[in-house]
């Protein structure tokens, strides 16, 4: 999935194992697709997502990072995804007052049975990091 | 707050003054025990001591002109085990109270038996410039003090708006300084176990508070202008990748600050631990990424990490700062870290005890700037070849 200048951007989307990874299987069950540089990683629940783990990819390697619970009213611990936007309100306000581009992270809600949504975020994001280009922190050596 | 406040003579300056009034209030056993700095033996720093004896007060100097360890990190030490039977009265920094009290909404330190006491804080010099020549750093501090200029204080002091109980409203007891006619010093009650103390002190609530009160307020929005100037040169400074790293280029991974920071109390900190220890093969594999790795590695990871678990309830009080062998801008990056993500969470670190911790609390409605909206059935723009 290059964009012609030879970019292929490297994307890590951690999904809830309750609802963003039931999105996922969903997508699967209907044969849909998804660019195969986004790779996903399941965690138990956003709410549990260390804003650390949003913070690493970033710096070692990574392009974007996104992120995908349950819907609002919907976790499965009540309050994980509140929880998860307030982590990524925090880590995403740090982004940005650092100027390191804090559009590279996405927090987008996916249910069990939208397969189509996380597989249209998934190639969405894709596409919105390709016209951001590579992530300068990536080639870093001094990081 | 009350309205009124009690008047205090000090005549001999507010440190004499206060040490005397301090020294009532062991002999009266109104409190058990002070905490309170203490000049060292050696005459070149200042410690905190529990006092218990008042014949160790004739050295104490409950306005030292540094800040070598975080009262608000004492306080936490000494009430770690829950909150005891002895009444202390600890006299600290308006930063350091605040710092108390998140560590206390952390549940590392316990509130309940003691009074915290903070006075009109005109900044700390920096460590290194004190303990280049102490003499000359009391007497340098002092006439700052007294002319109200903070250009030799820190330079997270010179931007601090959040200096008296006014802005910071932690503590029980306040002593004002700004505002008071010559020779006397004014005790503002900031909660009813503070109005109690003065009470038993037989110190009668007769002393109006308008002159202090505006004398605060006018300097505080002055603080603020400075602060929110300095913030916005400071973010130009840093931002992006380049000058971040920048920035950062000469840290020696000593984690003084972290170790200096009251809020960070973790017994085991994430960026010391086994988490970031891996094998050989991991730091090979990055290295080919980015060409080179930099050891120690993590160095962007531990500042930003650090970050995202202490700025909301950094309470900017320069700890880190006076601490970094190498001379990063490290509390003046925080506090604007700080300001920013407090903001957004609409929370003032140390402000209250009734507040809540950002990442403890939450509402069903808020950031939804955070949500990226959804495109029904998104068109991919490049297609597979």
């Amino acid at each position: 999935m290059s964009d012609g200048n030879g970019f292929e951007p490297k994307i890590i989307y951690f999904l809830c194992s309750w609802c963003g990874s039931g999105g996922a299987e969903t997508a699967a069950a209907h044969h849909l697709q998804y660019p195969e540089n986004v790779i996903p990683s399941r965690v138990n629940c956003t709410g549990a997502l260390p804003a650390v783990h949003i913070v690493r990819p970033l710096i070692e390697g990574a392009d974007g990072v996104a992120i995908s619970g349950c819907h609002p009213g919907d976790c499965h611990y009540n309050d994980g995804n509140f929880r998860a936007r307030r982590r990524v309100a925090l880590v995403k306000n740090i982004l940005n007052t650092l100027g390191l581009e804090s559009d590279r992270v996405w927090f987008r809600y996916v249910a069990h049975g939208e397969g189509q949504r996380f597989v249209d975020t998934a190639a969405e994001f894709n596409d919105h990091i390709k016209k951001l280009g590579p992530n300068p922190l990536k080639t870093r050596s001094d990081t | 707050m009350s309205d009124k406040g009690a008047s205090l003579p000090a005549a001999q300056g507010l440190e004499t003054a206060l040490v005397g009034w301090l020294k009532e209030t062991l002999q009266k056993e109104i409190v058990d025990a002070l905490l309170v700095p203490v000049k060292v033996p050696a005459d070149d720093s200042f410690a905190y001591l529990l006092v218990q004896n008042p014949a160790v007060l004739d050295r104490a100097s409950p306005l030292p002109p540094v800040m070598p360890i975080q009262g608000g990190k004492v306080i936490s030490r000494l009430t770690m085990g829950g909150n005891g039977n002895l009444r202390i009265a600890a006299v600290v920094r308006p930063c350091e109270a605040r710092a108390a009290i998140e560590l206390t909404k952390l549940k590392q330190a316990y509130l309940d038996n003691l009074l915290l006491i903070t006075i009109d804080c005109p900044g700390v010099l920096p460590l290194s410039d004190y303990l280049a020549d102490p003499a000359a750093g009391a007497t340098r501090f002092a006439e700052a003090a007294a002319q109200g200029d903070r250009d030799p204080m820190r330079p997270v002091c010179q931007i601090c708006d959040h200096f008296s109980l006014r802005q910071a409203p932690a503590a029980d007891l306040h002593v004002g300084t700004l505002g008071c006619p010559e020779g006397t010093v004014v005790f503002v009650p900031g909660s009813p176990k503070g109005e109690k103390v003065l009470e038993e002190m037989g110190m009668a609530l007769d002393a109006a508070l308008d002159d202090w009160a505006g004398q605060v307020d006018e300097l505080a929005q002055a603080q603020t202008e400075r602060r929110q100037q300095a913030h916005a040169e400071l973010g130009q400074t840093i931002a992006g990748a380049d000058k971040l790293l920048g920035v950062f280029s000469t840290c020696i991974n000593c984690h003084n600050c972290q170790r200096a920071c009251p809020i960070c109390y973790c017994r085991q900190c994430y960026f010391e631990s086994a988490a970031l220890k891996l094998p050989p093969e991991n730091y090979m594999a990055r290295a080919e990424l980015k060409g080179a790795l930099r050891f120690s590695p993590d160095t962007l990871l531990f500042h930003i990490g650090r970050a995202t678990h202490m700025v909301l309830s950094c309470v900017s009080c320069g700890a880190c700062e006076d601490a970094c062998p190498m001379d990063i801008p490290v509390a003046q990056m925080f506090s604007l870290l700080a300001d920013r993500s407090q903001q957004e969470m609409n929370y003032v670190a140390g402000e209250s005890l009734a507040d809540v911790l950002p990442l403890v609390d939450y509402q069903m409605d808020e950031l939804h700037h955070m949500e990226q909206p959804y495109v029904e059935i998104y068109k991919q723009e490049v297609q597979d070849a």
